[in-house]
């Protein structure tokens, strides 16, 4: 209690913290269990009688670690190209591949949607090539979402597998090989095995991103229903009680998730004998042929990978209309920029998703702030309270959240904290800032630990009161983890769709919603401007992360 | 008895023209400790790397027992190296770290056990195999180390800085047990370091690189008492140094009549060339000179510009009246900071060692 007692501050933020990210999950829990008029199983008996249901939760754990081995499949060996070997052009490649990462999902899926779709580019190049009456095949079903999976997600294995490679210590190796060791038995006795905890926590996070993949089943599954397309579809129809149950065992399979991945987080692979050695040089590629052969393979790769949105560039050129049999689209103008921004409907969604992703990022990055400077002066239990409390959101689906959000945020019952926001501007804004609290809380955690605690000393001592202390040595001193923190942030409310879909109203739709329904409308060229809009921003927010991560 | 290992002409160079090793030849005798000593970028670590296979010399063979292996990768020269930070595999136990290189010798589990636990014994570590190595001390990671190199049974073992990582008292009495424990095998054995009494301690014979090349290979008395170099000189033990005109009959004159009043003549071993008239840079060890209470006709006149008390003796840095300096070894109370004093060459110390003098500064 002493430890509360002396940081007031820390209880009230957990207190807040406790509010918009554990209370509103409790609420639907509750909720679906009957309460608060009668404590019963029926939601939950219902839910395990329906097949459907069954269905959807394998669904979605079959998905999810075949997107894990596939993930796996392309990141791991691309971490060995790009870490282990020298050829023209490497760092920027290296950098190039790790953008899928930082786009909206949406963007990817429209994107690969206009290049693989039905009626996306390679269907109509192949249709033309073999004279065939129908698309040769339709980008629908569970091939479908994994190959978007697939793409989107082996950033995760790449970037964790090259920061383990780029730590290794080249005397393993030397050691190895003077041990008698070959190259195989290296690889897999020496160098697998170090890796093998980034690559559990790649494929641990791969795992519950795809577990909390929506853009791609909503998109593209069809009849194939995961479990977050299930939770909509049920919202939507109206069947609140089993949304709820649905939610809340998406949300148990995700926090189970969580708990392994913080048990896989061990110190196996810590430095042994004080100091690291250097990581091994890169094998420079020294015949003209193998070099040429490097840098052909890393460019067309990285065109491969980066195909889907410059196909999405081009769709924004193509007028309304104008592009129906074609192999590629005979006219491209500028129009649907133009309609864009001179028609105020159009330009409506753009405008709702800049505000309401500013005030939530501004939201994150001062509550994550406050909560990792406090979590650290308070430390104890109350100090990994706060620090547990501001990565919850990272660990649950958004679709979760969104069904939490709605659940107890819909009725006015302010005794119990729970007020009208379902339908008014803010529940969006909210819904953001707290999906985004553990990436700005996060990074301002690690550079408070960073920043050394005798420089907040020395400002006291020449005089310094606290508000100076934090505006004039705390805040420059932060500022790089702040601005990493806000940007990622700023990207994931820009792009959000699967808790906007859940909460949004017509009034305060953003892009996302707006991309939606233009492709509802056929009309995929506004659709591609709202997805090179998002792009482009996100775009540029990941090169001002990427600045301070040095990936 | 035929060398054991033979260096022959090394060269490296990297990054295209930055020489490492230039043209180093030497030979390891069979069952020998042998130092390479030198300063940081001497090349020392390099010619290790040379020897375990891990860098090509640009030029050069390197022969175990007459067989060039040169070319050969690391995997099949049977050479056990002990790393600087170690390099312990982090995910595997002791027992494991140290089984790691029995793999190609056919062994059944139960030899394989048995082997490990000799090596461990070997290195005072029996009952630890199956603690993580994260868990030993500095010490301790340092000798499984040694027993992961020694397990497979190495022609030679190459020890690269294996004692940096320690505290100074740690490191004394690791380093006698890493010496015991490869002369119990038997097997040669190349050192690394840059302290030299870490060289002395351990080495049969110590070989001194310099800016890669080698400047002296020999025992540790041969090094400190008759450096082939100045350098050599400086580098092991105290010495100081005085320029001088080299006489007829091993003497050299310091100082100048002309300008100081009066010439000292001494007797030197001169290294190099032995005309008289050149210029010579004569190394002195502090206990070849000693304090002369009085001025005499074969004493330097100096001012006692500090002295340094080291427990069995304190050490003299005197500013000479003709220019330059000298420290002597005298016993404590001798003199004081300054005080006036004359310093004379000793009868029964090592004897001073003139090589050519490549300042022109005065004499």
């Amino acid at each position: 209690m002493s430890a509360v007692r002396r940081h007031p501050l820390a209880l009230v933020l957990a207190l807040v913290i406790t509010w918009l990210v554990g209370y509103p999950i409790l609420v639907t829990a509750l909720e679906a269990l009957g309460l608060p008029a009668e404590l019963t199983l029926v939601h939950f008996a219902e839910f395990a009688r329906y097949g459907g249901e069954w269905q959807a939760l394998w669904q979605s754990l079959w998905i999810s670690a075949l997107s894990v081995v596939f993930s796996a499949l392309i990141g791991v060996p691309l971490a060995f190209i790009f870490e282990r070997t020298e050829f023209p052009g490497r760092k920027v490649l290296g950098a190039l591949i790790a953008m899928p990462v930082a786009l909206p999902p949406l963007v990817g899926v429209i994107a690969f949607l206009f290049l693989y779709g039905e009626s996306g580019f390679v269907s109509r190049g192949v249709q033309h090539l073999f004279g065939l009456a129908q698309p040769p095949w339709r980008l629908v079903g569970p091939g479908a979402i994994l190959l978007v999976h697939a793409y989107s997600m082996y950033v995760y294995f790449y970037l964790f597998a090259r920061a383990s490679l780029s730590r290794l210590d080249a005397s393993m190796l030397e050691a190895a090989a003077s041990l008698g060791a070959g190259r195989w038995r290296t690889l897999w006795r020496v160098v697998m095995p170090i890796l093998s905890p980034a690559l559990i926590g790649a494929a641990l996070l791969t795992f519950m991103t795809s577990l909390a993949s929506f853009s791609a089943p909503y998109i593209f599954g069809g009849g194939f229903r995961v479990m977050t397309t299930q939770i909509v579809a049920s919202k939507l129809n109206g069947e609140t009680a089993m949304a709820q149950v649905e939610t809340i065992t998406l949300a148990a399979m995700a926090l189970l998730g969580l708990w392994v991945m913080r048990r896989v987080d061990s110190g196996d692979t810590a430095v042994v004998g004080g100091v690291r050695g250097l990581a091994p040089s890169r094998r420079v590629l020294r015949s003209p042929a193998a070099r040429l052969l490097a840098t052909a393979a890393g460019w067309s790769l990285a065109l491969f990978l980066l195909l889907p949105h410059l196909t999405l560039l081009l769709i924004s050129f193509v007028p309304p209309g104008t592009w129906t049999v074609e192999a590629f689209p005979p006219i491209l103008d500028g129009g649907n920029y133009v309609s864009l921004w001179s028609q105020p409907e159009r330009l409506r969604p753009v405008l709702n998703s800049l505000w309401m992703a500013t005030v939530a990022t501004l939201g994150a990055v001062g509550l994550g702030l406050a909560a990792a400077r406090q979590s650290i002066k308070a430390g104890g239990r109350l100090g990994r309270a706060l620090e547990t409390l501001i990565a919850l959101p990272w660990a649950l689906p958004g679709t979760v959240f969104a069904v939490a959000l709605a659940t107890t945020f819909a009725v006015h019952r302010p005794w119990v904290g729970r007020f009208v926001l379902v339908g008014t501007p803010w529940i969006l804004p909210l819904a953001y800032m707290v999906r985004s609290l553990p990436v700005t809380g996060r990074s301002a955690l690690a550079g408070s630990r960073q920043l050394d605690g005798s420089l907040e000393e020395a400002a006291a001592s020449l005089g310094a009161g606290r508000w100076r202390r934090l505006v004039k040595v705390v805040f420059p001193m932060l500022r790089p983890a702040i601005f990493a923190g806000a940007s990622l942030a700023f990207i994931t409310a820009l792009g959000d769709f699967v808790t906007s879909i859940v909460l949004y109203t017509f009034d305060t739709r953003p892009i996302s919603i707006e991309i939606l329904s233009s492709l509802r409308l056929q009309d995929t060229g506004i659709a591609a401007v709202y997805g090179v809009f998002l792009m482009v921003v996100s775009g540029t927010a990941f090169v001002v992360w990427g600045r301070d991560q040095r990936i | 008895m035929a060398p054991f290992i033979t260096l022959d002409g090394l060269c490296k160079s990297f990054l295209g023209d930055h020489q490492v090793l230039n043209g180093v030849s030497l030979e390891v005798e069979d069952g020998e400790v042998l130092v390479l000593l030198g300063p940081s970028g001497s090349g020392k670590t390099t010619l290790l790397r040379l020897i375990a296979g891990f860098e090509v010399p640009d030029e050069g063979n390197i022969l175990v027992s007459g067989k060039d292996i040169t070319g050969q990768p690391p995997e099949r020269r049977n050479i056990g190296m002990v790393f600087q930070h170690y390099a312990l595999f982090p995910h595997l136990s002791v027992a494991e770290n140290v089984a790691f290189g029995l793999h190609n010798r056919s062994l059944s589990g139960d030899e394989e056990a048995k082997r490990v636990a000799e090596v461990l014994e070997l290195v005072d570590l029996a009952g630890y195999e199956e603690r993580r190595v994260q868990q030993l001390s500095g010490g301790q990671q340092q000798r499984v180390a040694l027993a992961r190199a020694l397990a497979p049974g190495p022609s030679l073992m190459l020890l690269d800085e294996p004692l940096s990582n320690l505290d100074p008292d740690l490191r004394e009495r690791t380093r006698r047990q890493l010496r015991r424990a490869v002369k119990s095998i038997g097997i040669s054995a190349v050192w690394v370091t840059h302290e030299q009494e870490e060289a002395f301690d351990v080495a049969d014979r110590i070989a001194l690189l310099n800016d890669g090349v080698l400047e002296q290979i020999g025992t540790a008395e041969q090094l400190y008492l008759e450096p082939r170099s100045s350098f050599v000189a400086g580098f092991v033990g105290r010495a100081s140094s005085l320029t001088g005109e080299l006489l007829a009959d091993r003497r050299v004159r310091f100082g100048d009549e002309r300008f100081v009043g009066r010439g000292v003549t001494w007797s030197v071993t001169v290294v190099g060339p032995r005309e008289a008239g050149a210029r010579v840079e004569v190394v002195f060890r502090p206990e070849s000179l000693e304090l002369s209470p009085a001025d005499h006709p074969e004493a330097l006149s100096a001012r006692v510009e500090s002295k340094h008390y080291v427990g069995d003796a304190t050490f003299y840095n005197l500013i000479l009246e003709q220019g330059g300096s000298l420290v002597v070894r005298g016993s404590l109370g001798q003199a004081d900071s300054g005080d006036r004093a004359w310093v004379t060459l000793r009868n029964d110390g090592p004897s001073p060692r003139a090589f050519p003098a490549f300042t022109e500064e005065p004499i």
